[in-house]
Order: structure tokens, then C-alpha cells, then sequence
């Protein structure tokens, strides 16, 4: 409960910061309906949720500047200086009920003053109001003077198709148990003979007895979402709470029975008699009265819009930059106090740098939970045997991608489960494990992050979505299209390859609102599928404030960033070696890993090194080298972007500036893999 | 048994309590920020049942239902207002509207799943 009441707390501090913007918007068009409006929602905003927090003084008192909008919005009152000035001062008096002690004496006296003047505004327009509608005072007063219990009669007669609105009679009667004493009588006599029953009609009636202190309005409120066929007849029947006599019960279910219907006139009779029964044994009724202490809850955190944290990262980026400089710089000229003073700076730089980049980004596995539940409880419903796999969910994402990312994922993960994943017999005759794996693996590649669901089910078939786009109109009959082109139609709308509609997935729209959802977030998504052997949903997202572990590494006079994440081992081989090579192919340890000479790639002149550095990195399962020509060390890069003139290259996804000012490009692996492999025909032979 | 749940609140601290709530209690919820980004989801899967807020901006919760029951699927399907307006007159409105029933806010957890279990059956 703290949790949520330190997030109303921000979003209150908010909402009032956007009700102190709108009202000084609205001193400069006093007739703008639309901030009007805003104003409105921000004060029921503030009254709903206040309640529902505990925060009791900020519900009371903003439901009066409420009611004075209410009638602004309605043209009942104009907007003017007294009240402009009352509720830019209840701004203040907002802010501090929120963060500080309500119970402080100023304040108290603040409030009581601000409310005389809310009530001075209120009283004229009332008046008015009053005097014009009569029955609207009535309903109020009814409302206010709820003490007494009083017997009321109800005849309700559903319409036959109640049930169908998802209203239960039944539960109708529950609520008026709720509202105090209660006496049911239910009528059969419409039931018709069982052949002629429709299961989905109610034939049912009800005459009730109710004793209620909480008036006429409450019972008119159980029933006033029940459509307006049913007929519902509420009568006052006494003053008083008539089972408290004891006769009482005994007389009204006699009268039910030998008559089949109530005589209201024959019933006042009756309660009349019985109340002059009652008024000799009267009783009195105590009032308990509870009163709840609410605990002041203190401000935890802050909102801060995204905007400034981004502006924040870039001068943080900007500073560790320069302190590398430095670094570099007193290494260069020995002085003992210099020293002291760059590790001091190195030392604060690298925490705050920390501190800075952690505010905006969380790891996935916090999300995981909703995952493994979903998987849990769908695969049980559809007796399917599945397991969900995680890799890489320690990978960081800005908290913002990663909401929005939730809802598209639980969607691909329930048709992955639905459509994708067989069933255990079928798995079994196609020679596969019965249990089926859904796989979900995040990682880093250059500036983006990928996530990736995979599933060991059935595929997709082409042929079939072919088919079924065609019959559907999405594409014409005779187009000819590539098989990525023709996976990509699960993403248009209204589309399905599932025959029966399940309750899972399988509407025909869902995989275009997965694409629609997962470019707001800006990024990209994509789909892989061999029939037989499963699908591979690839979610590609950007990561437009990040750091990522690097490898420095060097070819020639230019420094490359490999990200550490891609890389799985590094071994020092010679020269010669590299270059006497079949194929592109060289063999380590008994392993042949196919390799791409970046120098040659690059279209760098022969080296005379003796020992170059080969880089194995993972692509695509397979493990394939990048050669270059030393290895500098890990390094923590911040990423740039390389600015619009390198936007067509591909394998090149960002920079970093390092310590002395010099420029590393980071390598995306995963590009720089599968565009030299394009180019580079015979390396094609190869298992790639 | 579990439910399908849309919740549609501009609030998002109503939201997190509601959806904290529900489950809890073992429902399958869905959150959406006002009655546009509501359709968006009611478009993409079938819900069992819709709890909106009445104020909101973009499109308000009187609209949302308008909406809403114009489509064949959700013709039938629960729609419980949870707001702090308590007016018969918005009541009237909302019923008019399509709406099935009405919780007032704040609200008891235990009120609220009641609620719930009476119009998903």
C-alpha cells in the first residue's frame, strides 16, 4: 500500500503542477472550455484518488473547487478574479496537504479561510439553482437525512433478456441484503413448461421487503443499471424498521401466499397496524463511530521528465570524456599533486557516471514474472507441455521501452503458445521432445538491443499464409513473393492462420497491433520461421542513451569497439597462418573457425605484424573470427551517434570518444558478418 | 477463475492499485491510459470484462462504452464504471450509454472483486 501511496503522490504533485499551468492559462482566456475542462478532471482527479489513498482533507476540500468548475463547465457561473485567486491559493494549500502535516494550525486556519471563500461563490449560484429545480433538493435532503431505518417495498419484474447485460438478479437481491433487512419472496408462476425454457431468460420475479437507514436513493441505485424493461416499484411502506416487530414476518409471508400478488393499498393498512405495535417497544439505536488515523505518508521520490535525465546523460557523457583527457594527461606529465587530484575527479566522474545511467534503465528480468505466469497458466489451460527459457535477462533497458515492450511480448508469447508449440502427441510423432521450449533472449548488438523469442513448435507454413492472404484480399492471387515477404503478412490486420478462434490468440488482429505497439516505442520487429522447427519473433529496439562493454581493438591507426557481449573468445595467431587460408578458414585447437580478415575487408594495405588478433564472435550460433591487429582492453563506452552522413553505413552502429579525444567506431558483428558474407561469394560455401 | 480484464484510467496510481488488486486475486489485466488507447487493445484481444474511469482525456468513459458496444463482440460484455462521481444523473447517463454497472471511488479491494464475480459469471 506505501508503494501506491508514494505514486499518488507523484502523480498528485503533478497533477497540480498541471492545474497551476492550466489556471494561469485559464486568467488569460477565462472562457477557454477546454482548460476549464482540465481543471475540472484535475480536481476529480485529485478527489478520487485522494480518497482512495487515505488522503481524507485533500478529497473534502478539493470537491468544492470542483463544484465550482462543474458549474463553470455548465455555464452555470463565469470564471472571474475571486475565482481565479481561490484556486491558485488552494494550489498552495494542495501542495502542502500532500507533503506535510495536515494537521499543522496554519494550514488548518488556511483551509477553513479558503473554504469560507469557496462557499461564498457557491452559495448565490445554489441558491439560484435551487429555487429552480425543486426536485433536485428533494433528492438531496433524502440523501442527508439517512438516519432513521425505514420499510420500503420493491416489486421487481426483470425483462427476460436481463441476463444477457451481465446483470444477475440474484445478485441485485444480494446488494439490497447489503442495505439492511431484507424479506425475498421469488415468483415461479412464469416459468414456462421445461421444453419451452430458453436457458439464457430470466422468468423469475421478486416481491421484497427492505428495512434501510440509507434511504429511497440507495435502493434506486441497486437497481438503476437494469435495463429500463424490467419493471421495478419501490414504495416507502413505513417510517419505521418494521422487522423489528415480531409479527411482522409472519403477516407479509402469509399475505404473499394467499395472495399472489401484493396489494400496496392493503399493505399500508397492514404496516400502519403494525407500527402502532411498534412505537410500545421502541428501542434506541447506538451510533458507533470509528475514526480512522491516517499515517502521513513523506515524499520517497520525484518526477523528473525524461527530457532533463537525457540532458543530464549527455553533459555526465560529456564529462567523463574529459576526464579521460585528463587522465591521459597527468600520466603523461608526473606530478605527485596532479595525480592526486585526477584520481579524486576519476573517482566521482565513475559514480556519478554509474548513478546517472542507472536512474533510467532496468533490466528485463523485472518484467519476467507476468512471462513465466502467463506461460504456466496457458500451456496448463491448453494441456500443452511448455517451458520458458530467459538468456541475457540481465540486459538494461530505459524503463519506458520496457513498458511498452510488455504487452506486445505477453502477445507474441500467447501465440507462440496458442499456434506455435504443438501439442504433446504431435511433438512426439515428429520426433521431438514433448516438452516444448519458448526461449526469450535479450542482448546488445552496437546501439540497439534485441529481444528475441524463439519457440520449437510447429512453424509457420508460407504456403498456407500464402493461401489465406489471398482468400482474404491482402494480396493479390498470382503475386510473386519471397518468403520473408509472405511471413511478413502476419503482421497485417486482419489476419489469422488459426481455423477455430480461441480465446488465446488467434482474433486476426493482434500481430499488427504487436507491430503498431512496438513502434511507438521506435523499434523494429521481424519474423523467422522454418516449418517444422519453430519461429524466431525478433523485437529489434533502440538504445538512444547507452553504454554497452566493449573490447578496444585496433587496426591500423583506427580504434573499433567490439561489444563484449558478442564475443566469445580471443586467440593471438600468426600472420602467416591468416594468410595461407582456404576458404577463409583457419584451424584453432582442433576447431575450424571461418574468418573475415578486416584488414583486407577494409581495404587497409598488408601489414608487417607477426601476430594478429582473432576475435571469435557468436553469429547466428556459429562462432566466426574478426581478425584485427591488437586488442587494448575492456572499455566502458558511451555511444554517439555518427551524425547523419554515416547513416547508410551498416556495420558501423555508433563511436565513443576516448580518453585523449581520438574516435572508436563500434562494430555491429552481427551487419559486419552478414554483408561481408554476402559480398564475399566463396565465403558462402562455408556453414554460414 | 481468471478473467481477461481491461482496466482504462487516466490515474496512474488508480490503475496500479486496481491491477494490484485484480491480480492478485488471479485476473489477467491489461492496462490502458485512456478510452483511445482502450479501443487500440479492445481491438487486439477479447476481454471479459472493461472497468473504465469516467473522467479522462481524449476520449472520456462515456465514450469509450458508446464505442465499444457499437462492436459486435463486446455487444454483451460487462462494463463497470469505477469513478468518483456518485450523480444518478451520470449514472443514467452511463447506463444509457451501455454500461453494466457502477463502483464508487476510493473502493475496498474486497468490494471491488465482488463486484466483479457478479458480473463475470
Amino acid at each position: 500500500m506505501k508503494d501506491f501511496k508514494d505514486k499518488f503522490i507523484d502523480e498528485a504533485n503533478e497533477l497540480i503542477q498541471n492545474l497551476e499551468k492550466a489556471l494561469l492559462a485559464l486568467e488569460e482566456n477565462p472562457s477557454d472550455a477546454e482548460i476549464i475542462e482540465k481543471i475540472f478532471r484535475i480536481m476529480h482527479s485529485l478527489k478520487g484518488e485522494g480518497s482512495m489513498f487515505g488522503f481524507d482533507t485533500i478529497s473534502k476540500f478539493t470537491h468544492n473547487i470542483e463544484n465550482i468548475y462543474d458549474l463553470i463547465r455548465n455555464k452555470k457561473l463565469k470564471v472571474n478574479t475571486d475565482i481565479l485567486d481561490v484556486t491558485l491559493a488552494s494550489v498552495d494549500i494542495l501542495r502542502a496537504l500532500l507533503n506535510e502535516n495536515e494537521d499543522d494550525t496554519n494550514l488548518k486556519n488556511s483551509i477553513t479561510n479558503i473554504n469560507n471563500k469557496i462557499q461564498n461563490i457557491l452559495t448565490p449560484v445554489n441558491a439560484l439553482e435551487n429555487s429552480v429545480n425543486q426536485k433536485n433538493i428533494s433528492i438531496v435532503k433524502g440523501v442527508e437525512r439517512n438516519q432513521q431505518t425505514r420499510t420500503y417495498y420493491i416489486s421487481f419484474k426483470p425483462k427476460k433478456d436481463v441476463l444477457k447485460s451481465g446483470s444477475n438478479p440474484l445478485f441485485l437481491v444480494d446488494d439490497l441484503y447489503s442495505l439492511g433487512d431484507c424479506k425475498v419472496f421469488p415468483h415461479f408462476d412464469s416459468v414456462p413448461d421445461i421444453n419451452d425454457i430458453n436457458a439464457s431468460d430470466c422468468y423469475v420475479y421478486w416481491d421484497i421487503f427492505i428495512a434501510t437507514n440509507k434511504g429511497i436513493n440507495a435502493i434506486i441505485d441497486v437497481f438503476i443499471f437494469i435495463d429500463d424493461l424490467s419493471k421495478i416499484e419501490i414504495r416507502k411502506i413505513s417510517e419505521i424498521n418494521l422487522f423489528n416487530i415480531t409479527s411482522f414476518l409472519g403477516i407479509i409471508t402469509e399475505t404473499v401466499k394467499s395472495q399472489k400478488h401484493i396489494n400496496i393499498d392493503k399493505l399500508n393498512d397492514l404496516t400502519h397496524e403494525l407500527e402502532i405495535i411498534f412505537e410500545e417497544d421502541k428501542k434506541k439505536e447506538k451510533n458507533i463511530y470509528r475514526s480512522e488515523k491516517i499515517t502521513e505518508s513523506k515524499i520517497s521520490s520525484i518526477r523528473v521528465s525524461a527530457k532533463k535525465i537525457d540532458t543530464l546523460i549527455n553533459r555526465v557523457s560529456e564529462l567523463i570524456t574529459i576526464q579521460a583527457h585528463l587522465s591521459l594527461f597527468t600520466k603523461q606529465h608526473q606530478n605527485d599533486e596532479l595525480e592526486a587530484v585526477t584520481e579524486e575527479i576519476e573517482k566521482i566522474s565513475g559514480s556519478l557516471r554509474d548513478d546517472i545511467f542507472s536512474i533510467r534503465l532496468i533490466p528485463l528480468e523485472t518484467s519476467l514474472t507476468r512471462f513465466y505466469r502467463l506461460v504456466r497458466e496457458l500451456s496448463h489451460s491448453l494441456k500443452k507441455n511448455i517451458v520458458l527459457k530467459t538468456e541475457g535477462t540481465e540486459t538494461e533497458l530505459d524503463k519506458n521501452i520496457l513498458e511498452g515492450l510488455t504487452e506486445p511480448l505477453m502477445h507474441i508469447l500467447r501465440n507462440s503458445i496458442d499456434h506455435g508449440i504443438e501439442d504433446p502427441e504431435t511433438r512426439i510423432k515428429s520426433g521431438k521432445p514433448e516438452q516444448g521450449t519458448i526461449t526469450l533472449k535479450a542482448f546488445y548488438s552496437g546501439t540497439n538491443i534485441f529481444i528475441q523469442i524463439i519457440d520449437d513448435g510447429a512453424g509457420i507454413d508460407v504456403k498456407k499464409i500464402k493461401q489465406i492472404a489471398i482468400t482474404k484480399g491482402l494480396i493479390e492471387k498470382n503475386s510473386n513473393l519471397k518468403k520473408q515477404e509472405i511471413l511478413n503478412l502476419i503482421f497485417k490486420s486482419g489476419f489469422t492462420t488459426s481455423e477455430t478462434v480461441t480465446n488465446i490468440s488467434g482474433r486476426g488482429v493482434g500481430m499488427d497491433v504487436v507491430k503498431q505497439k512496438i513502434k511507438e516505442i521506435r523499434g523494429e520487429v521481424d519474423v523467422e520461421s522454418t516449418l517444422g522447427k519453430g519461429t524466431t519473433i525478433t523485437i529489434k529496439l533502440p538504445l538512444t542513451l547507452s553504454i554497452i562493454d566493449g573490447l578496444l581493438t585496433k587496426i591500423e591507426d583506427t580504434m573499433f569497439i567490439i561489444p563484449i557481449s558478442s564475443i566469445e573468445k580471443i586467440y593471438a595467431v600468426e600472420h602467416s597462418k591468416l594468410i595461407n587460408t582456404f576458404n577463409n578458414v583457419v584451424t584453432i585447437e582442433n576447431t575450424q573457425f571461418p574468418f573475415f580478415y578486416l584488414r583486407k575487408e577494409f581495404d587497409l594495405p598488408e601489414t608487417s605484424l607477426k601476430l594478429e588478433q582473432l576475435i571469435i564472435v557468436n553469429y547466428k550460433n556459429n562462432n566466426i573470427g574478426l581478425v584485427v591487429d591488437y586488442v587494448i582492453g575492456e572499455y566502458q563506452a558511451v555511444l554517439k551517434s555518427l551524425g547523419s552522413f554515416f547513416k547508410n553505413n551498416e556495420f558501423i552502429s555508433g563511436s565513443s570518444i576516448l580518453g585523449d579525444g581520438t574516435v572508436a567506431l563500434v562494430l555491429d558483428t552481427s551487419k559486419i558478418i552478414s554483408q561481408f558474407s554476402n559480398y564475399n561469394k566463396k565465403f558462402n560455401s562455408t556453414t554460414v | 477463475m481468471s478473467k481477461k480484464i481491461l482496466i482504462v484510467d487516466d490515474s496512474e496510481s488508480i490503475r496500479e492499485i486496481v491491477n494490484f488488486t485484480l491480480a492478485n486475486a488471479g485476473h489477467d489485466v491489461v492496462k490502458a491510459i485512456d478510452g483511445e488507447d482502450a479501443l487500440t487493445f479492445l481491438n487486439g484481444d477479447k476481454y471479459d470484462l472493461i472497468i473504465t474511469d469516467l473522467h479522462m482525456p481524449n476520449m472520456n468513459g462515456i465514450e469509450l462504452i458508446k464505442k465499444v458496444r457499437e462492436s459486435d463482440p463486446y455487444k454483451y460484455t460487462p462494463i463497470l464504471f469505477l469513478t468518483t462521481e456518485s450523480q444518478a444523473e451520470k449514472k443514467m447517463e452511463a447506463k444509457n450509454a451501455g454500461a453494466t454497472g457502477w463502483i464508487v471511488k476510493p473502493f475496498m479491494p474486497a468490494k471491488l472483486l465482488e463486484a466483479i464475480n457478479k458480473v463475470t459469471r
